[in-house]
């Protein structure tokens, strides 16, 4: 189970609104590379792991997964919060509007509702920490790209921040996928 | 930045010590130089969340203060941005 802590997992203050931006970054939150595929992706392929380094990663990067999704939905409502309609027209992104006012609904930055179909979890553990490291490499990339469109220190720190944590979790990744096959060799599984 | 968010900034980053810490101690659990800054990052944030929490409320609903109204929903939530 789960307990919530009163914070972000890290400081998110956007002082100056844009709408356009928010809709960009909004793929990191219902996206098909985003935190909330991330997450489920994790915590349900934990279930199926071997051994207990295996266990403790998929859980504990899950986890944190959806810290990173409440910093993405944060950074959507600061850029998108009490901006006037007019302004959203103009900006054109009026459309989001007229379907979700200025809420943040799991979509991908075209509106495409989240999916489940975005992820994997199969009870090969092999299967599931490739699909792994693929999804932080990808999900880094995006956040490359986030970046490469951002203008204000406000958004872009935090960006680097996820962008960093991606390629952490990859590393861990990597050494879970070393450990699950030593053991399995091990075990003669083949 | 104020006294309150100061000191929430601390806690925050030696969370993310320790969180970072737990996924490296994930898969080496016999490196005893993780587990001694584990170690210390705990006793460090145990200590700056005790300040906060005496001082500006609850991080936690399981924080409960000598008062007689539950101060678990006050504001601000982590997404309220105080200076917008």
């Amino acid at each position: 189970m789960w307990f919530y802590d009163k914070k972000t997992q890290y400081p998110i203050k956007i002082t100056k609104p844009d709408p356009r931006m928010a809709i960009a970054i909004l793929t990191q939150y219902g996206g098909p590379n985003g935190e909330l595929a991330a997450s489920l992706r994790y915590l349900s392929q934990r279930f199926s792991m071997p051994t207990k380094e295996a266990k403790a990663t998929l859980n504990d990067i899950g986890t944190e997964e959806l810290a990173h999704l409440e910093m993405i939905g944060t950074m959507v409502h600061q850029l998108m919060d009490k901006v006037p309609p007019k302004e959203l027209e103009k900006l054109h992104v009026d459309t989001n509007y007229v379907i979700h006012g200025r809420a943040v609904y799991p979509s991908d930055s075209n509106g495409v509702p989240f999916t489940a179909a975005y992820i994997e979890s199969m009870e090969d553990p092999i299967a599931n920490l490739n699909e792994d490291l693929a999804a932080e490499e990808k999900a880094r990339a995006t956040y490359d790209y986030l970046i490469n469109i951002a203008d204000d220190p406000d958004v872009i720190d935090p960006l680097r921040f996820l962008r960093e944590r991606e390629v952490v979790h990859y590393q861990r990744f990597g050494e879970t996928l070393r450990i699950v096959q030593e053991t399995m060799g091990r075990k003669k599984f083949y | 930045m104020d006294e309150q968010t100061t000191l929430l900034e601390q806690i925050m980053a030696y969370d993310f010590a320790l969180y970072d810490l737990q996924l490296f101690l994930n898969t080496h659990p016999s490196d005893t130089n993780a587990l001694r800054d584990y170690k210390m990052a705990l006793e460090q944030s145990e200590n700056l969340r005790r300040q906060y929490q005496s001082k500006y409320g609850p991080l936690t609903a399981r924080y409960l203060p000598n008062t007689t109204c539950w101060q678990w929903i006050n504001d601000p939530w982590p997404w309220n941005n105080k200076e917008v």
